[in-house]
């Protein structure tokens, strides 16, 4: 009975190769998901590594010349005609020098929109910076008066990050392991509607049921095919992330990258129960459309809750010990632990293959009994 | 040979098959003839073994279908109602991916698919992708499927629907052929003279029973009609409500 497997195997995958559909979509999610990453990260250090020049109001800068060039030495300057200010404005009093000489409190304002979140950044570096020269002042003050300005800082802190720069990196790259995920989920999806929605739309579905061959082997193979597709997919984006990331300065936030061929390896086995699970799923669902189309809005509402669990998981970190077994967090976890340097906990990887796959086996025995059934094959 | 006896399937209100039981016989044709909704498509269904009758047996070369429907569908080939092609597949690829399902494998299956491409004469179009044929070319290729693995019994669902003069001519031909080799066939169909012109015996169903059967002659004689288009409608004709 293998050879029937293999023949239908054979037969989907040359049918979805000569697809430019299938093809397109496979290897779209692969490129889109690390290349779009790579972008948004060179834009990320871009921003944090370079202080850019800000340019604010400021009235009455005469008033103290001195403050001026304190923020002018932390690349805070008033706007002109060439360098448009932003909508933040800092207020020097006309009192400023005669509340200074006399030690009084001087009231600055800084006017801003706090809810424009685009100015934010640049908010806290003027008031940082304003909070640096109260702090000068004040030691200097002190100074004056015989008295050590370390009275007025009792508590030093020094941060010690023990961050491992693997750990740093999966902090970030987590993200990058979504899309893998992704692409996991619609790498495969046009395969599988073109061998199930698409055979019925086709007309071709009764007469492929009526042929001398097990039903359970039909669904197997068809979900082989669209697996495939969808490991393929994943294998690709995988490739693709270190080439990518050659490309983005990472080890200007502290990053250290790295990802060996191990490394990649060990993801593309601990993906392949995924993709034989994110296929079977697929064809589950658009075996019960009548059209490609029809197809095409089920898969679509039904693949939003794997995508949501992944970026559910991936962004509030939420730890409970039934995500290391369930199929989805289970991989997710894996990749994390791997680009993250950490010891990956091979019992757990394998509870959670045995689980993915066999709910993926619950699957094909249930979509089975659907194509055994007159109902939903003639839609009686 | 295939035997229908006393088959009967009911979807919810409506009675499919009410008792249908006929047989079609080695090396002869054998014409389903009813008017649309007679129940054909249904007991063909039935056949295959894709419908599970409520009562009743569906049997081929003496194997029923309902308990052994992959022995059953080993032995015969479907020529369906609907037939679609997997269009980015040739013709030659399409009629091996069929070889396959049956079993054939290797040389056994290059040599199998070789010899129904010329027996259908459709070495111009073998290795062309089906996505572009014609409806004739579409059946030669839907009738390479059904019969590249040599079944003993042939089925057709409304075989000569869309067809040109020349496709009619070329399936007809076949048919010819397989009875000479002593096949049995079956064929349905709500038209008339096609079943005249090629049946050896005709079975007439409406409202999913049999209401007569026999050669096409003899039919005319047992209803004094000359033509075997009155003959058929005075036939049917009996059942209320029953439109051509």
């Amino acid at each position: 009975m293998k050879s029937v497997f293999m023949t239908v195997w054979l037969k989907e995958m040359t049918d979805a190769l000569r697809d430019k559909r299938s093809l397109m979509a496979a290897m779209s999610y692969a490129f889109f998901g690390p290349i779009m990453m790579a972008v948004a990260f060179m834009m990320v250090i871009k921003d944090a590594v370079s202080e850019r020049d800000v340019y604010v109001h400021i009235d009455g800068a005469q008033y103290a010349p001195a403050l001026v060039d304190f923020l002018g030495d932390r690349r805070i300057f008033a706007g002109d005609e060439e360098n448009t200010a932003r909508e933040i404005y800092l207020e020097i009093p006309e009192n400023y020098e005669e509340n200074m000489e006399s030690a009084k409190p001087i009231y600055i304002t800084v006017r801003s929109d706090y809810s424009e979140r685009s100015d934010g950044s640049y908010r806290s570096r003027l008031e940082s910076a304003l909070r640096e020269y109260n702090n000068t002042i004040a030691s200097h003050r002190l100074t004056l008066r015989g008295i050590s300005a370390d009275v007025i800082s009792p508590i030093r802190i020094d941060k010690q990050d023990t961050a491992t720069k693997e750990a740093r990196a999966a902090m970030i790259l987590g993200t990058v392991m979504v899309f893998v995920l992704m692409a996991i989920f619609f790498s495969g999806m046009n395969v599988a509607i073109d061998g199930s929605a698409g055979e019925r739309e086709r007309n071709s579905l009764e007469f492929l049921l009526a042929q001398p061959v097990g039903t359970h082997w039909l669904v197997m193979a068809k979900a082989a095919a669209a697996g495939t597709f969808a490991l393929f997919g994943a294998v690709l984006s995988i490739l693709l992330i270190p080439l990518v990331f050659l490309f983005v300065p990472l080890e200007k936030l502290g990053i250290d990258f790295s990802m060996s061929w191990i490394d990649q390896a060990g993801m593309i086995l601990v993906l392949i129960p995924l993709a034989a699970f994110a296929s079977i799923l697929q064809l589950f669902v658009s075996f019960r459309a009548k059209s490609f189309k029809e197809a095409q809005t089920y898969i679509s509402l039904v693949m939003f809750i794997p995508v949501a669990v992944i970026f559910a998981v991936e962004f509030t970190r939420f730890e409970h010990p039934a995500l290391e077994i369930l199929p989805v967090t289970s991989q997710h976890r894996v990749l994390l632990a791997t680009i993250g340097g950490q010891d990956v906990n091979w019992l757990m990887v394998l509870g959670g293959a045995g689980i993915t796959l066999a709910v993926t086996a619950a699957l094909v025995a249930v979509v089975t009994k659907m194509l055994r059934s007159e109902k939903v094959v003639f839609g009686l | 040979m295939i035997v229908t006896s006393g088959l009967e399937k009911a979807y919810k209100d409506v009675k499919a098959l009410k008792g249908l039981s006929f047989q079609a016989n080695d090396g002869e044709i054998t014409g389903l003839l009813g008017p649309n909704g007679a129940g054909k498509t249904t007991c063909l269904r039935s056949i295959y073994g894709l419908i599970h009758p409520d009562t009743g047996s569906a049997q081929v070369d003496s194997i029923d279908a309902s308990k052994a429907p992959i022995d059953v569908r080993k032995r015969i080939g479907i020529f369906p109602d609907k037939f679609g092609l997997q269009e980015r597949l040739s013709a030659r690829e399409h009629i091996a991916y069929f070889a396959g399902l049956h079993g054939l494998h290797g040389d056994a299956r290059k040599a199998a698919v070789q010899q129904v491409i010329d027996d259908l004469d459709m070495n111009d179009i073998a290795d062309r992708r089906t996505g572009g044929f014609s409806q004739g070319q579409r059946m030669k290729v839907a009738l390479g499927q059904a019969i590249v693995h040599q079944p003993q019994n042939l089925i057709l669902d409304e075989p000569s629907r869309g067809l040109d003069v020349m496709s009619t001519r070329i399936l007809r031909e076949l048919l010819f052929r397989l009875k000479a080799q002593g096949r049995c066939i079956l064929f349905s169909s709500h038209v008339m003279q096609e079943v005249a012109a090629l049946c050896d015996r005709v079975v007439i169903m409406v409202a999913g029973q049999v209401v007569a059967e026999g050669s096409p002659a003899e039919l005319c004689e047992r209803t004094g009609q000359e033509s075997f288009e009155e003959a058929f409608v005075q036939l049917i004709g009996t059942e209320e409500g029953i439109m051509l």
